[in-house]
C-alpha cells in the first residue's frame, strides 16, 4: 500500500520534471470526451430535457391540474392571433436595441477610463461598480420608491417630471425600465471593457504618439478597433439579458400600464404562472428560444466573430 | 474550440435554462388516500401575521387527537401558484386556505375537493354558525366546499376627516352626486380628491365592483360569471361605465394614479398626509394606517359605505370585497373525520377571540359577543354590522372568476381608467373571458 502510493506519487512527478517540454505538447491535442461529460450531463438535464418537455407542452392544454390534454396547434393559433404576443416581441426588440444603444457607449468610455492610471481612479471605479453588487429585485424596489410620483424624486422636481406619471404612460415606463437597466448593467460591461482596454499593448499607443496622433485619434484608431471582440461579447450578453429581462418588469411596472411593457419573457410568466395556462406559456417560451437563437446567429454572422482568432490583430 | 458552436449553444442554453424552469415541479396524476402520510393531517395556509392564531388552533387540536395536524405555511405572493402546483399530487394538503369562489372553482371542476354537506348534516353549526352572505361564497353548484376562517374584508370608502372639513365637506358622501360635489370641493382646496393605487390594478377594480353593483344590482355580474357575456353590453353596463368615466373625467383621481401603488405605501400615505380626501380600500386599510401612522388611524381616519347611485337597481347596502377566507378539504384526505373535527374549531369562542385580538374580523354569529375586545371596537362593530346587514356581499371580481381571468380583468380596468380603451373596448375585453 505504502510503496504503491509512493511509486504513484513519484511516477508522473518525476517524468514531468525530467521532460518539461512534454506536458506542454500533450495538452495541445483535443481533450477526451470524458472532459465534456459533466457539462454535457448538466446541459442535457437542465437545458435539453426541459426544452423538449416545453416543446411537448406547447401542444397541450394544462392548468397544472390533472394530465396535460393534447390540443394540437390550438395554442399556436391563439398566439398568432394574439395582439399582446406580437406587441411583446416588438417591445423585447425595442428593449434590446435601446439597452445596447445606451449601455455600450457609456461602458466603453467608463471602461477605457477605468483602465488608465489617473488619480482617484480606483476609488471612483469602486463606487461605479456598486450597482453590480445589488440584486435586481433590490434595485427595482429601490427605483420604484425613488420614482414615486408624490413622495419620490418626481414630487420634488416637478419642472423636470411634470405630474410624475412616469410609470403610468408607455413612453415613461419604457424609459424608466431602460434607465434602470442601464444603471444596473453598465458597471458589468464597464468591467469587461476595462479588462480588455488594459490588455491593449502599449506599443500601439507609443507608435501612434510618434506618428503624432492625439488622444481622440488614438481612441478611435487604436482603442475602439482593439475592443471589437470585447464589444461583441458584451453586446451578446446585453441581447440575452434584454430578452430575459423579467424581475425589473415584474416589480417596476408589472407589465403595465395595461400591457404597455409586457415583454415576451414577462408574458410567458403571466400566461404560465398567473393565468395557469402552461400550454400557451410553453409556446411563448419556444418562441423566445427561436428568437434568441436567431439573434445570436445574426450577431455572430454580421460581426464576423466566427472568423476571428485573436484580438491582437495587426501585431 | 469552434466559436460559433459554443456561442449559439451557450446562448440557447442560457435562454432555455431560464425557460426550462417553467417545467420544474411538473408532475400531476391522481393520488389516493393510502399514499398519504399516516397519522398526519396537513393543513396549508397563506403565510402571514395571522399564522400565530392558526398555530395555536393546531396545538389545541393536537392535544386531544391521535392524528396530528401539521401546519404548512406558503409565503403570501406565491400561495395560489404553489397550491395549484401541488394540489393534484401526493403532497397535496388535506385542508387548505383559499378565497372561495373562483379560487376553488377549477379544483371543484377537476373533482379534487370534498363536498362538506355530510359534515354539515352531522354538525349543522358548521354552516349555521357563520353569516350567510359570507358562507355562500364557497358554495359551488349547490354544494358547500369551504368553512370560513380568519376574517371578512369588505371594501369601504375611507377618508381623511381633516381634509374634508377644510374643504367644507361635512359628512362622507351618501350619494353619487354628493361624491361628485365633494370631488369639486376637494379640487378647489388643492388636493387630489381620491387616492388610487392604479399601478396595483386591483384597487382600480374596486371602483368597478361597486359602481356596477349599485347601478345594475348583483345580478349583472353573476349572469356574466355564469357565462352570459351579453350582459356586459347591456344598457346598465354602459351606464355604469358612463358613471366611472364621469368621475375620472372630473379629475377625481388626479393624473398620476397609474404610477401610484397601495402595496408600497404610496396611496395610503397620500390620504394620511392630507394630500387626498378619499380612498376606496379593503378594511385592512385601517391596519395599514395603524402600522404606519397610529395617530392618524385613531383620530383622523374616517370610513363610510360606498355611496348610493340614484335610480340604480342595486341595494345601497350591498358590499364588495373579500368576503372571507375559507378552509377546503381535499377529496383524497386519509382522515376526513379528523378534518371535520378540526373545522369545528373555526366557530369556537377561543378562535373568534384570538382572531379579533390580532385585528381580523371573523364572520361567526358569536363574533358580536367579543367585538369589545378588538383594538378599535367601534371600527370592528361598524364593519361587522355592514357585513351582517348586507343583502349581498360581492366577492372581488378577480377572485370570483378563476385565476386565469385575473390578468384580463386587471388589464381592462386599468386601461379603461387611463383612457387607453373606451366603453366598447372594456365590454369587448370582459366578453372575452
Amino acid at each position: 500500500m505504502t510503496t504503491l502510493a509512493t511509486r504513484r506519487q513519484a511516477g508522473p512527478g518525476g517524468s514531468t520534471a525530467s521532460h518539461p517540454a512534454r506536458s506542454g505538447t500533450s495538452s495541445v491535442g483535443r481533450p477526451g470526451f470524458a472532459w465534456a461529460l459533466p457539462a454535457t450531463i448538466f446541459f442535457a438535464l437542465f437545458a435539453l430535457v426541459p426544452l423538449a418537455a416545453v416543446a411537448v407542452l406547447s401542444f397541450t392544454s394544462w392548468s397544472g391540474l390533472g394530465d396535460p390534454e393534447f390540443v394540437g396547434l390550438e395554442n399556436w393559433e391563439t398566439l398568432i392571433a394574439d395582439p399582446v404576443m406580437l406587441q411583446s416581441l416588438w417591445l423585447s426588440l425595442l428593449f434590446i436595441v435601446l439597452g445596447v444603444v445606451t449601455q455600450t457607449p457609456l461602458s466603453i468610455l467608463l471602461g477605457v477610463w477605468a483602465a488608465g492610471h489617473q488619480r482617484n481612479r480606483a476609488v471612483l471605479s469602486a463606487i461605479y461598480f456598486i450597482p453590480l453588487l445589488l440584486s435586481s429585485a433590490a434595485i427595482s424596489v429601490l427605483w420604484r420608491a425613488l420614482l414615486d410620483p408624490n413622495f419620490g424624486l418626481p414630487g420634488q422636481l416637478p419642472w423636470l417630471f411634470g405630474d410624475g406619471n412616469l410609470l403610468g404612460t408607455q413612453a415613461g415606463a419604457i424609459g424608466v425600465l431602460i434607465f434602470v437597466g442601464m444603471w444596473q448593467f453598465t458597471p458589468f460591461h464597464t468591467l469587461i471593457y476595462q479588462g480588455a482596454a488594459k490588455g491593449i499593448p502599449t506599443v500601439l499607443y507609443q507608435a501612434a504618439s510618434i506618428d503624432g496622433a492625439g488622444m481622440v485619434r488614438q481612441f478611435f484608431s487604436i482603442t475602439l478597433p482593439q475592443l471589437r471582440n470585447t464589444a461583441i461579447t458584451s453586446i451578446i450578453l446585453m441581447v440575452v439579458g434584454g430578452l430575459t429581462t423579467f424581475e425589473t418588469v415584474l416589480i417596476l411596472t408589472d407589465g403595465g400600464p395595461g400591457t404597455d411593457t409586457t415583454i415576451t419573457a414577462f408574458y410567458m410568466y403571466q400566461e404560465a404562472f398567473q393565468s395557469f395556462d402552461f400550454g400557451v406559456g410553453s409556446a411563448i417560451a419556444l418562441v423566445l428560444v427561436v428568437v434568441a437563437t436567431l439573434i445570436s446567429l445574426v450577431v455572430v454572422k454580421v460581426s464576423g466573430y466566427d472568423k476571428m482568432n485573436s484580438s491582437l490583430e495587426g501585431l | 474550440m469552434n466559436n460559433r458552436t459554443w456561442m449559439s449553444r451557450g446562448l440557447a442554453g442560457t435562454a432555455v435554462m431560464m425557460l426550462g424552469l417553467t417545467l420544474a415541479g411538473c408532475g400531476g396524476g391522481s393520488s389516493d388516500a393510502s399514499s398519504r402520510p399516516e397519522n398526519e393531517l396537513h393543513v396549508t395556509v397563506y403565510g402571514d401575521a395571522s399564522n400565530k392564531v392558526e398555530e395555536a388552533m393546531v396545538a389545541k387540536f393536537n392535544e386531544t387527537s391521535d392524528v396530528k395536524v401539521v401546519l404548512d405555511t406558503i409565503p403570501g405572493a406565491d400561495y395560489q401558484t404553489k397550491l395549484q402546483t401541488i394540489i393534484d399530487t401526493d403532497s397535496a394538503p388535506d385542508v387548505f386556505f383559499n378565497w372561495g369562489g373562483g379560487s376553488i372553482a377549477n379544483f371543484v371542476k377537476a373533482d379534487l375537493l370534498l363536498p362538506l354537506d355530510d359534515f354539515i348534516e352531522e354538525d349543522p353549526q358548521l354552516k349555521d354558525a357563520f353569516l350567510p352572505s359570507v358562507f355562500e361564497t364557497a358554495e359551488i353548484d349547490g354544494k358547500s366546499y369551504g368553512i370560513p376562517m380568519r376574517g371578512t374584508q369588505p371594501v369601504m370608502l375611507f377618508n381623511n376627516s381633516e381634509v374634508l372639513k377644510q374643504a367644507g365637506i361635512d359628512a362622507p358622501p351618501a350619494t353619487w352626486d354628493e361624491l361628485l360635489d365633494a370631488v369639486e370641493k376637494l379640487k378647489a382646496a388643492g388636493v387630489t380628491p381620491i387616492a388610487l393605487g392604479g399601478a396595483d390594478q386591483w384597487p382600480t377594480q374596486m371602483w368597478f365592483q361597486y359602481v356596477f353593483d349599485r347601478v345594475a344590482g348583483e345580478g349583472l355580474f353573476q349572469a356574466a360569471l355564469d357565462g352570459d357575456t351579453e350582459v356586459w353590453d347591456s344598457e346598465e353596463s354602459r351606464e355604469a361605465l358612463g358613471k366611472l368615466r364621469e368621475l375620472i373625467d372630473a379629475g377625481a383621481f388626479g393624473t398620476n394614479f397609474d404610477s401610484v401603488k397601495f402595496t408600497d405605501g404610496g396611496s395610503p400615505t397620500l390620504l394620511s398626509s392630507g394630500r387626498a380626501g378619499f380612498e376606496l380600500m379593503g378594511s385592512w386599510a385601517y391596519a395599514t394606517h395603524l402600522d404606519a401612522n397610529p395617530e392618524f388611524a385613531e383620530n383622523v381616519l374616517g370610513y363610510s359605505e360606498f355611496p348610493e347611485i340614484e335610480g340604480g337597481k342595486g341595494d345601497p347596502h350591498n358590499l364588495a370585497g373579500n368576503t372571507n377566507n375559507f378552509y377546503s378539504v381535499h377529496k383524497d384526505t386519509r382522515y376526513p373525520e379528523e378534518a371535520a373535527e378540526f373545522l369545528k374549531l373555526m366557530y369556537s369562542d377561543e378562535f373568534v377571540q384570538e382572531q379579533i385580538a390580532i385585528g381580523n374580523l371573523p364572520t361567526t354569529t358569536n363574533t358580536v359577543e367579543f367585538l369589545d375586545q378588538a383594538s378599535n371596537p367601534e371600527y370592528a362593530k361598524y364593519q361587522f354590522d355592514l357585513v351582517k346587514d348586507a343583502p349581498h356581499f360581492q366577492l372581488s371580481w378577480d377572485q370570483a372568476y378563476p385565476p386565469e381571468a385575473r390578468v384580463t380583468i386587471h388589464t381592462a380596468v386599468s386601461q379603461f381608467f387611463s383612457g387607453k380603451i373606451d366603453e366598447d373596448g372594456f365590454i369587448k375585453a370582459m366578453q372575452g373571458l
